[in-house]
C-alpha cells in the first residue's frame, strides 16, 4: 500500500476533519477568540490529525506486509485464514470470522475431495492388480491352443493389458511421488522391455524394429519410461503405413540423452500436431481408424513432466512421425 | 528332474503353472496349505520357489525370509503389484528375480531357466548344435558340414538355431519370428524371407542346398 492509496482511501475522513476544524475556528472567531490563539489551536489540531493518520497508515502497512509474508510462506493457500492473527475492532473481527468460516468450509470440501480421490485411486490400483490374475491365467491357458488361435488370443489379451496398464498409470499420475523411483538404467533394457510388452501387437502389425546405439544409461524410473515408450510403440504400430519400420536410436548430449522413436507411418497433419498431447484428443487419424482413446500421449506428457523428461514430436503426413524422449542428466535430477 | 515349488493363491494360475512346468520337464510342487508351507519346503527341498507376494494371511515378503532359512532354494517373486518399491524390497530380501503378472510364458520360462542355471552352477547351454551332417557353433556363429564352414549373420544364426533345436519338426514362420524377437531381433515377415534365402544360399556353399525344406502353408522343416 502506498501513501497515495492510503490518502485516497481516507479522503472523506480527512476532509471531514478539516471541515470540522475550519468550522470550530470560525465559531471561536465569531465569539471573540483572539486570532493568535486560534492559529495555535489550528496548528495543534492539524498536527494531531497528521500524527493520527500517519500512525494509521504505518499500522495498516505493517499488517498488510505481515499478511503478505504469511501468504508467501504458505504451502496450501486455502489455509490462510487459519494462520493469521485476529484483527482488532468488532467490525473487523466479525468480517474476519466470516472469512475464516468460509475458508473452513472450503478446507473440509477440499479434504473430502482428496479423500475420495485417494480412495478411488486405491480402488483402481487394487482392481488393476486383481484383474491381472485372470489375465495371467488366460495367458497360461492360451498356451494349450494351436498356433493361430493362440496368437490371436494372445494379441487380444495384450490389448486388454495395454488398456489396464493405461488405467493404472492414469490413476498414479495424480500422485506420482509415491511410485517414482529414479535410478540408473540401461536404455537398452527399457527398450527391450517396452518392445516385449507390446510384442503381440507389433508382430501382428508386421512391424520391423531397428535399434541403433542404445548402449547408454539414463536416470529415470524404469516402469514409467517403459510405459511411455510403450505408448509410442503402440501408436507407431496402430498408425502404420506399408512396410512399417520403427527405428529406435539414442543420442548422447552433454546434459541429456535422447531416445528417438521414428516410424514411417501415416503421420499427423501439421495443424493437429500441437494438440496431440491434449487429453482425449484423437485427431483425424484416430477418428478414421477408430479405437483411439486420446489418452496415450496425454499420459506420456503428464508422466514425462514428473520425470523431468523432455518430449518432442515431429511429423509429416504420409512420411512418418518422430518422437524424441529427452532424458535429463543425473546432476539435474538431484534437485528433484 | 528339478523341483519347482509353486506358492500361488489363484487356483487357475496355479494349476496352469503346474501343467506348464510339467510340460517343460520340471517337477512342480503346488502348495495349497499356506500355513504348512515352510515344513513342506524343508521336507521337499525344492530347487526353485515361485512365490506370489499377495498371499492370503501372510505376505510374501516375510514368507521369503522364512523360506530362505527353511530351504536354501532360490526364490523368484511373482506378483501383480508392480511398484518399484516392492521390487527393491523383494530383491533385498533375498529374492533372486522378480516377475510381474501378467507375464508371458516364454519370459517366465527363460527366467526360471536362468535362475536355475545360476544356482546350480551348471555350464551354459550347449554351444554346439547338431542335426544330421549340419553342425552349428553358437558362440562362433559358424555353420559347418563335411569339413566346409560358413559364417552366419546374427539373424541367420538365430533362424538356424531355432530350426535345429526343433530338427524334424515343422516350424511356422510366426514361430520363427517369435524366436527372433526373443533374441532382440525385431524383424517382420519380409525380412524373414530375405534372411531365409540368404541362409539357404550359405548352406548351399557347405554342400547342403536342400537342408531347409519349405512346407507350403505350414512353415519350414530341417
Amino acid at each position: 500500500m502506498t501513501l497515495r492509496e492510503f490518502l485516497s482511501d481516507r479522503l472523506g475522513r480527512i476532509a471531514l476533519q478539516l471541515i470540522c476544524a475550519g468550522l470550530s475556528a470560525l465559531f471561536l472567531f465569531a465569539t471573540g477568540t483572539q486570532l493568535g490563539v486560534l492559529v495555535i489551536l489550528l496548528i495543534g489540531l492539524l498536527l494531531v490529525f497528521l500524527i493520527v493518520n500517519m500512525l494509521d497508515f504505518f499500522r495498516q502497512r505493517t499488517r498488510l506486509l505481515e499478511l503478505e509474508t504469511i501468504w508467501q510462506g504458505l504451502d496450501r493457500k486455502y489455509l490462510f485464514a487459519e494462520c493469521v492473527s485476529q484483527p482488532k475492532g468488532i467490525y473487523k473481527r466479525r468480517l474476519f470470522d466470516l472469512t475464516r468460516r468460509a475458508s473452513r468450509a472450503m478446507t473440509s470440501a477440499v479434504s473430502d475431495a482428496q479423500a475420495s480421490q485417494r480412495e478411488y485411486r486405491e480402488y483402481v490400483e487394487q482392481w488393476v492388480h486383481e484383474i491381472k490374475a485372470p489375465i495371467t491365467a488366460a495367458r497360461l491357458i492360451c498356451r494349450e491352443l494351436d498356433g493361430k488361435t493362440r496368437r490371436k488370443l494372445t494379441a487380444e489379451l495384450a490389448q486388454i493389458e495395454a488398456h489396464v496398464e493405461r488405467a493404472l498409470f492414469y490413476a498414479r499420475a495424480d500422485n506420482p511421488q509415491q511410485d517414482c523411483l529414479l535410478w540408473q538404467i540401461d536404455l537398452e533394457k527399457i527398450v527391450s522391455q517396452a518392445i516385449e510388452n507390446h510384442r503381440s501387437l507389433l508382430i501382428q502389425s508386421g512391424v520391423r524394429i531397428e535399434t541403433e546405439k542404445l548402449d547408454c544409461t539414463v536416470y529415470t524410473d524404469e516402469k514409467w519410461a517403459v510405459f511411455i515408450l510403450g505408448q509410442l510403440l503402440q501408436n507407431a504400430a496402430r498408425y502404420r503405413g506399408t512396410e512399417p519400420l520403427i527405428t529406435l536410436s539414442a543420442k548422447q548430449l552433454a546434459h541429456q540423452t535422447w531416445l528417438i522413436v521414428k516410424d514411417n507411418g501415416i503421420g499427423i497433419p501439421a495443424h493437429e500436431l500441437p494438440r496431440v498431447f491434449d487429453r482425449g484428443f484423437t485427431g483425424s487419424n484416430g477418428r478414421i481408424r477408430g479405437g483411439s482413446t486420446g489418452m496415450g500421449l496425454y499420459l506420456c506428457r503428464k508422466l514425462a513432466g514428473f520425470l523431468e523428461l523432455g518430449l518432442d514430436i515431429a511429423s509429416e503426413e504420409g512420411k512418418g512421425t518422430a518422437v524424441t524422449l529427452m532424458f535429463p542428466a543425473k546432476k539435474k535430477l538431484t534437485e528433484l | 528332474m528339478q523341483k519347482i515349488m509353486i506358492i500361488e493363491d489363484d487356483p487357475v494360475v496355479r494349476e496352469e503353472l503346474v501343467l506348464l512346468l510339467e510340460n517343460e520337464g520340471y517337477m512342480p510342487l503346488s502348495v495349497t496349505d499356506f500355513d504348512g508351507v515352510l515344513k513342506q519346503a524343508a521336507r521337499e527341498c525344492p530347487d526353485l520357489v515361485l512365490l506370489d507376494i499377495g498371499l492370503p494371511g501372510r505376505d510374501g515378503f516375510s514368507l521369503c525370509a522364512a523360506l530362505r532359512k527353511a530351504a536354501p532354494a532360490p526364490v523368484i517373486f511373482v506378483t501383480s503389484r508392480d511398484d518399484g518399491v516392492d521390487e527393491v524390497r523383494a530383491l533385498s530380501l533375498g529374492g533372486d528375480d522378480y516377475i510381474t503378472k501378467p507375464y508371458s510364458v516364454p519370459v517366465l520360462l527363460a527366467r526360471i531357466k536362468a535362475v536355475l542355471r545360476r544356482s546350480s552352477c551348471k555350464p551354459e547351454p550347449a554351444d554346439l548344435l547338431e542335426a544330421g551332417e549340419l553342425r552349428l557353433s553358437l558362440t562362433k556363429g559358424m555353420a559347418s558340414s563335411g569339413g566346409k564352414a560358413v559364417e552366419l549373420s546374427r539373424n541367420e544364426l538365430q533362424i538356424l538355431a531355432c530350426l535345429m533345436t526343433h530338427a524334424g519338426q515343422i516350424v511356422s514362420r510366426a514361430d520363427l519370428i517369435d524366436a527372433l524377437w526373443d533374441n532382440q531381433i525385431y524383424i517382420d515377415d519380409n525380412t524373414l524371407s530375405v534372411n531365409m534365402t540368404r541362409l539357404r544360399g550359405k548352406l548351399e556353399e557347405i554342400g547342403l542346398p536342400d537342408a531347409i525344406r519349405t512346407r507350403r502353408g505350414m512353415g519350414y522343416q530341417l
